[in-house]
């Protein structure tokens, strides 16, 4: 149990630093800059560089521009997942016969990672951004369907049987009952499939950098392999990847803010 | 699952494009025919055993560090907002700087793994720890039982099932890493096969190992399931929605 | 007022007959077939009429096939054989008619008070020809009722135990249904909330009014004080497979209240039926 002491004014016990989270990261920090500076060259990623080439990117509207054309392919990946997904999930959950159907269809491709079918889109699709789209959507799709199916298949069964001796129909209670107790397992499948999403851009704007020489996909992913393999600008690598961690963390939180508001009835976490 | 080929069969028929859409048929005998010879077999065991290594350092590090965040406010207060704020950057964003670091080769796939399997392991451990039952743990506290046999006979096991979940998740996530890592920064191995076949426009034979590499996961899954009903068969498992 | 319980001898028919009953289960067997295993048989050869108006409690021991009593007189279950009707027509699936109270109260968690208790008039076939203001008017006489105005806007997951079994009741009887059907449902509450909603359900069926007024009511417990107090007639089920036992009239004075609870006689018919019931109620805790 812990040890803290009461004090003898209030009775309570010390309320414990507020500042424990960031010990640890600031203690990183300092080392990273004092081995950086002590053992590396005028190459090496150093904590204040990284902070400098940060303002130049955003200055310069390299980053804005590049996370807005990442962006805009998530979204439209996205979309187009979720149009299919969430339809295609609740026929299944409620109806077994479309599930028995399509499940093993679902089943055979998802250990299939999107970005080992990036190579076949490219070559149907070329590197543009339709291909790109294709990779989000794929990545989406999994996490989406399978968790509207566990969603609309996992109904409380007394739910289900109170619509009944009030009467429903079939079709009626689909639409009162099963969509509206779906509801939070459609929103964890949307929150995975976001986050795959976004890494499924990234992955596909690096390899098409890397192997097509460029091609013209543009967006962050790109930018990252361009400042390794022809600038050779380690500190814009790392300003990269800070905001590949904020755009995750932000797409994150806007979902779940989504989801709370479409469900006013779920109780606060 | 059989209209899916038939459909394939038709389309491919009707494009009459062997580079766009080879038939079913031209990627059976693709398939087999790399298996016939080992090249299949040679590129999937490489990326296999990267992964294998890739969880085991991971688990590795994860799973005693979960256990201590999970038993110690004090210790998940220090390390968790590190941890929250690194997960976000996928393995994939690390490639271009770890290609740095590594190099083209063997390295490369395997530090993105471990890291991409890190974070699922670490947090579904934690997850597992504060999931236990708080009246079993005052259960045995009310029978006397030590603080150090509380940990191992009490916490560790009600921990398990919730652990091996995670151990499911970080493989999934490594094996996910595993194409992107090996498509972009490695000499060998299914991603690479992929591109390989891909440069030369050989499509039945891209398609081939696209199939393998999901052949495999779904076997590693499988795997790593048998083995949570080995160990756990008291954690009745439906099927988990996840990613 | 009868001095001495009347308990009718084991089923010889005639004590489970009504001339003109509401609901008639005639010889119904349910049998279960559990994939791979033998099948269960939770209820055979099973008769019992109910009268238009009363208040009819079944009890049994635990797993006696008392839900699945419900389950076929609400046509959630078809029978495998014999019959079930209401008044004379046969039951082919749920309806408004019979409405159901469940004993986890099965409210919808993203509807508020007034969204639970308007959802079958809204979606279902009881509210039928009636526009929103009649609709309107009629749900919040019930919430009233239940004694929930000012509740209307919360969501389940805000409300207590006994709030969320008030709103289930009043979802229930907005559909003004010839029947209501409860599972148990009371038996997710304290000891203390119980008592008062045994009082609360009573008066909301209208205890004091002549019995053609009245709803009639199967509910179903295997608390035994709970069904003396609550019941016209008892029916007492054994189990493995489920049939009536006996049927017991209680002939306590309505309204009834917490004197009647004092009452000698209430004593008396808790103890005859707890005697019917106790050798099953132990061997269900060793097997």
């Amino acid at each position: 149990m812990s040890a803290a002491a009461a004090s003898p004014a209030t009775g309570a016990a010390p309320r414990p630093w507020p500042w424990r989270g960031v010990l640890l990261p600031l203690a990183i920090l300092a080392v990273w800059q004092a081995l950086g500076m002590l053992g590396g060259n005028v190459r090496t990623p150093l904590p204040t560089r990284v902070v400098a080439a940060a303002r130049d990117l955003i200055a310069s509207g390299d980053l804005p521009w590049g996370i807005a054309q990442s962006l805009g392919r998530v979204f439209l990946g996205f979309a187009v997942a979720a149009l299919i997904a969430i339809p295609l999930g609740l026929a299944m959950g409620a109806f077994r016969s479309i599930e028995r159907n399509v499940d093993p269809l679902i089943e055979s491709f998802r250990p299939i990672a999107a970005i080992a079918i990036l190579p076949l889109a490219i070559l149907w699709l070329g590197t543009g951004t339709a291909a790109a789209v294709m990779i989000v959507a794929y990545a989406a799709f999994f996490p989406i369907v399978v968790n509207t199916v566990a969603g609309a298949g996992r109904v409380e069964p007394t739910l289900l049987r109170a619509a009944a001796t009030m009467g429903l129909s079939r079709f009626a209670t689909l639409r009162t009952v099963v969509i509206p107790a779906a509801l939070p397992a459609i929103g964890v499948g949307l929150r995975i499939g976001m986050g795959v999403a976004w890494t499924a851009i990234i992955a596909a704007e690096l390899a098409v950098g890397a192997k097509a020489g460029g091609g013209t996909t543009g967006g962050i992913g790109q930018m990252m392999f361009v400042f390794y393999a022809y600038s050779i600008e380690l500190n814009r690598i790392v300003v990269c990847m800070i905001a590949v961690g904020l755009v995750a963390l932000v797409l994150d939180r806007a979902i779940r803010l989504g989801m709370r508001l479409l469900m006013p009835w779920a109780p606060r976490p | 699952m059989a209209v899916f080929f038939v459909v394939w069969a038709l389309i491919a028929r009707g494009t009459a494009n062997p580079i766009l859409l080879p038939s079913p048929l031209a990627v059976g005998e693709a398939f087999a025919a790399l298996a016939g010879d080992g090249e299949l077999f040679r590129h999937a065991g490489i990326s296999f055993g990267r992964m294998l290594i890739s969880v085991g350092i991971a688990a590795a590090i994860a799973i005693p560090l979960g256990l201590a965040m999970g038993l110690s406010r004090t210790l998940d207060a220090i390390v968790d907002p590190t941890i929250e704020v690194l997960r976000p950057i996928s393995g994939i964003a690390w490639i271009p700087l770890a290609l740095f670091i590594f190099g083209i080769g063997n390295a490369l796939p395997v530090f993105i793994m471990t890291y991409t399997a890190f974070f699922p392991i670490l947090l579904g451990t934690v997850a597992g720890v504060h999931g236990v039952d708080r009246k079993l743990i005052d259960a045995a506290r009310t029978m006397g039982v030590p603080y150090r046999a509380i940990v191992t006979r009490v916490v560790a096991p009600a921990a398990l099932p919730s652990l091996l979940v995670a151990l499911r998740l970080g493989v999934a996530a490594s094996w996910t890493a595993v194409v992107a890592a090996e498509l972009i920064g490695a000499p060998s191995g299914l991603g690479y096969a992929v591109e390989w076949y891909r440069e030369l426009l050989a499509t039945p034979q891209v398609m081939g190992f696209i199939a393998m590499i999901g052949i495999l996961g779904y076997l590693t899954d499988r795997a790593v399931r048998a083995l949570a009903t080995r160990f756990t068969p008291w954690a009745v498992e439906t099927r988990q929605a996840h990613s | 007022m009868k001095t001495a319980p009347r308990a009718d001898a084991l089923p010889d028919g005639a004590s489970t007959r009504i001339a003109a009953p509401k609901l008639r289960l005639e010889g119904v067997c349910k049998r279960f077939d559990v994939s791979g295993a033998h099948a269960t048989v939770a209820v055979a050869d099973f008769t019992l009429d109910i009268a238009g108006g009363e208040f009819l409690v079944i009890v049994g021991p635990s797993g006696c096939g008392k839900t699945t009593v419900l389950n076929v007189l609400a046509g959630l279950d078809a029978p495998t054989s014999g019959a079930v009707t209401i008044d004379g027509r046969a039951i082919r699936g749920p309806g408004p008619d019979r409405g159901v109270m469940f004993q986890d109260y099965a409210l919808f968690p993203w509807h508020t008070v007034w969204g639970n208790v308007e959802f079958g008039l809204r979606h279902g076939p009881a509210g039928a020809g009636l526009d929103a203001d009649a609709r309107r008017k009629r749900v919040a006489g019930y919430v009233d009722l239940v004694g929930l105005s000012g509740s209307e806007a919360k969501y389940p997951h805000q409300l207590s135990g006994g709030m969320r079994q008030r709103v289930a009741l009043a979802r229930l009887m907005a559909n003004e249904p010839d029947v209501l059907l409860m599972d148990e449902p009371l038996a997710a509450l304290d000891a203390q909330t119980r008592i008062i909603l045994q009082d609360e359900l009573l008066r909301i069926w209208g205890q004091d009014r002549p019995a053609a007024k009245r709803r009639t009511v199967v509910f179903i417990t295997h608390a035994i004080d709970e069904a003396v107090f609550l019941a016209d007639r008892v029916a007492v089920m054994t189990s493995h497979p489920g049939r009536i036992k006996a049927v017991i009239d209680v002939g306590l004075p309505r309204p009834r209240n917490d004197a009647t609870r004092a009452l000698p006689q209430f004593q008396a018919l808790t103890q005859h039926i707890w005697s019917l019931i106790r050798d099953e109620a132990y061997r269900a805790t060793v097997t």
